[in-house]
């Protein structure tokens, strides 16, 4: 007994406490509550069956149910663009600035960082300032893009079904822009300048140094980003309830926010555990993607 | 000639991007200050013709703000709490050691660190109302958010704790310290400031926590000012000026410990997520 008090102040076992309590928590509000949510999407589940935890077993009858909803495809394609839209715009975006600020002149490194605010603040505010911005009659976006001249009419983003999807879009890439370009502007602060010169010697211009030392020299760096930007957008939620609620008509309705209305909305646990089910294999491709380009990292 | 102008050159493209790209808190601030009819002027007034102040006394006492933020302070304070505590010992043992089981304990964290909150709310929501955890709606909050933010916090404390020599460590326990006292008189205040950055910002985004919030808390006076916000906000808002004031004092202390801070955040940051 006194040998094993003492491994909890002085060996192994003061390791296993540490790492074991929070695996432990982890485990019961997160482990727990996956493997819950995969035996709820084949369970019926209704107000009378909330409380216990065995239910009429239901098959694969959710997921069939979930498929032949009228906007399950609507909802499918949107996420895809959601992801898609997002991504590019946050990762071009982001990669341009972190090659600008990657520039020698005074206060880069502090500009650079003031971006990161974007970052720290409340999903919902950055959707309400975003929602005021791109409202249809009396938004400054539209007026800007009046006075340069490049619309005629105002776009009403949040109420048109064919822009609906991008006002949500936009809002995300200017809250997800500025950890995208920090952390570009780790991976190319960590490329030996003497290749650089060597090539400027070598008589390659900008461009070609950009595309034969910048690109593979950042491959792996790319790689981490552009995952943790995938993992990123499929977190997005704050956004969806501050602009568009998802509509009009579910134009603008993605896996995430989808699975909470069924779930909040409709009281339908069944299918919005059956949704978020769908979208946790979504994730978990993305966190393998995640893990094998920081691979290299993990190991140490 | 033309390398002494460069960097100014810079300079200048460079603050007219950050200016572009902060507008929309400008815009937070200008919309904020105007009253109700200008706010729908055609074109827009870059500069608010009368501005008032006054609107933030109004929506301060009228959306009973002290209430929402106080919420949002206590769910922050416990998230952070439960972070803290449980997350740097996790953290050290992972930066301690390389084995297969260590790593086997990271691939988890980093799996957990994906999973997206609209995933967790279900389950989460009816496995607390089985145990009769709705009935304590803010520590269920709490205990929920605290497994959604641990793991980014295991990740950026675990490259402080790598950071510190294990030489020293060493020293101590030759000298005849426990673990457990190299742990607390070593180890720790070596990675103060590391910890203390990660704490910072785990308290920031539990401040701004909508999802379960939302989910879970039905009574108006334990809810965060996130849902508080979201109850005058939706697709046909039309009291800009009173939403841009709300959303100005409830982020204004977020800016300012970020603007203060902002040299040690952008360093935690790089060295912790990717390396």
């Amino acid at each position: 007994m006194a040998k094993f008090f003492n491994s909890l102040r002085d060996g192994v076992g003061f390791d296993l406490i540490l790492v074991g309590a929070a695996m432990v928590f982890l485990l019961a509000l997160a482990g727990l509550p996956l493997v819950y949510n995969v035996l709820m999407s084949f369970q019926q589940v209704d107000m009378f069956t909330l409380g216990q935890l065995i239910r009429p077993f239901a098959g694969i009858s959710n997921y069939v149910a979930v498929v032949q909803q009228p906007e399950f495809w609507m909802v499918t394609r949107n996420t895809l663009v959601f992801v898609v839209g997002s991504m590019a715009g946050q990762f071009v975006l982001g990669f341009a600035l972190a090659v600008f600020f990657a520039q020698k002149f005074p206060g880069a490194a502090t500009i650079r960082g003031l971006f990161l605010v974007s970052w720290v603040m409340p999903g919902l505010v950055v959707g309400a300032i975003w929602s005021w911005i791109l409202a249809g009659d009396f938004g400054v976006l539209n007026s800007i893009l009046r006075g340069l001249g490049i619309i005629q009419s105002n776009i009403f983003w949040k109420s048109d079904p064919s822009f609906s999807i991008w006002a949500v879009i936009i809002a995300n890439i200017w809250l997800g822009l500025a950890f995208n370009m920090l952390l570009l502007s780790v991976g190319l602060a960590a490329i030996p300048r003497d290749l650089y010169e060597a090539a400027e010697l070598d008589g390659a211009n900008a461009w070609q140094r950009f595309w034969t030392i910048t690109l593979p020299m950042m491959r792996s760096t790319i790689g981490a980003v552009l995952s943790l930007g995938l993992i990123g957008t499929l977190q997005q939620f704050d956004l969806f309830p501050a602009l568009t609620e998802g509509g009009p008509a579910n134009t603008s309705n993605v896996a995430g926010y989808w699975s909470w209305q069924l779930s909040f909305q409709l009281y339908d646990f069944a299918k919005g555990a059956t949704v978020s089910v769908m979208m946790f294999v979504l994730v978990l491709f993305a966190s393998i993607l995640y893990v094998r380009s920081t691979r290299h990292e993990v190991r140490g | 000639m033309t390398r002494t102008y460069t960097p100014w050159a810079l300079l200048a493209i460079a603050l007219a991007l950050a200016a572009v790209y902060l507008f929309p808190l400008y815009w937070m601030y200008v919309t904020s200050l105007k009253s109700g009819s200008e706010i729908f002027a055609n074109p827009p007034s870059f500069w608010p013709a009368a501005p008032n102040a006054n609107i933030y006394a109004d929506v301060w006492a009228r959306r009973t703000m002290s209430t929402f933020l106080w919420n949002s302070v206590i769910i922050a304070s416990g998230v952070t709490a439960i972070t803290v505590i449980l997350g740097t010992g996790c953290a050290y043992v992972l930066a301690r050691y390389r084995s297969a089981w260590i790593d086997l304990g990271l691939f988890a964290i980093l799996m957990l660190q994906v999973l997206p909150a609209s995933v967790m709310i279900t389950p989460l929501f009816v496995g607390f109302n089985q145990i009769g955890l709705l009935n304590y709606p803010r520590t269920a909050v709490v205990l929920a958010a605290a497994a959604k933010a641990m793991p980014f916090f295991v990740v950026l404390v675990r490259a402080t704790f790598m950071s510190v020599p294990r030489e020293l460590e060493e020293a101590a326990l030759v000298d005849g310290n426990s673990r457990v006292g190299a742990f607390f008189f070593i180890v720790l205040p070596l990675a103060r400031n590391g910890i203390l950055v990660c704490a910072i910002l785990t308290f920031m985004s539990a401040f701004g926590e909508y999802i379960y919030s939302k989910s879970i808390i039905q009574s108006p006076l334990l809810q965060p000012a996130s849902v508080g916000l979201s109850g005058f906000l939706g697709p046909n808002s039309s009291d800009w000026n009173a939403i841009m004031a709300y959303s100005a004092i409830y982020v204004t202390p977020i800016l300012l410990v970020f603007v203060i801070l902002q040299r040690r955040i952008v360093s935690g940051l790089t060295s912790g997520a990717l390396k």
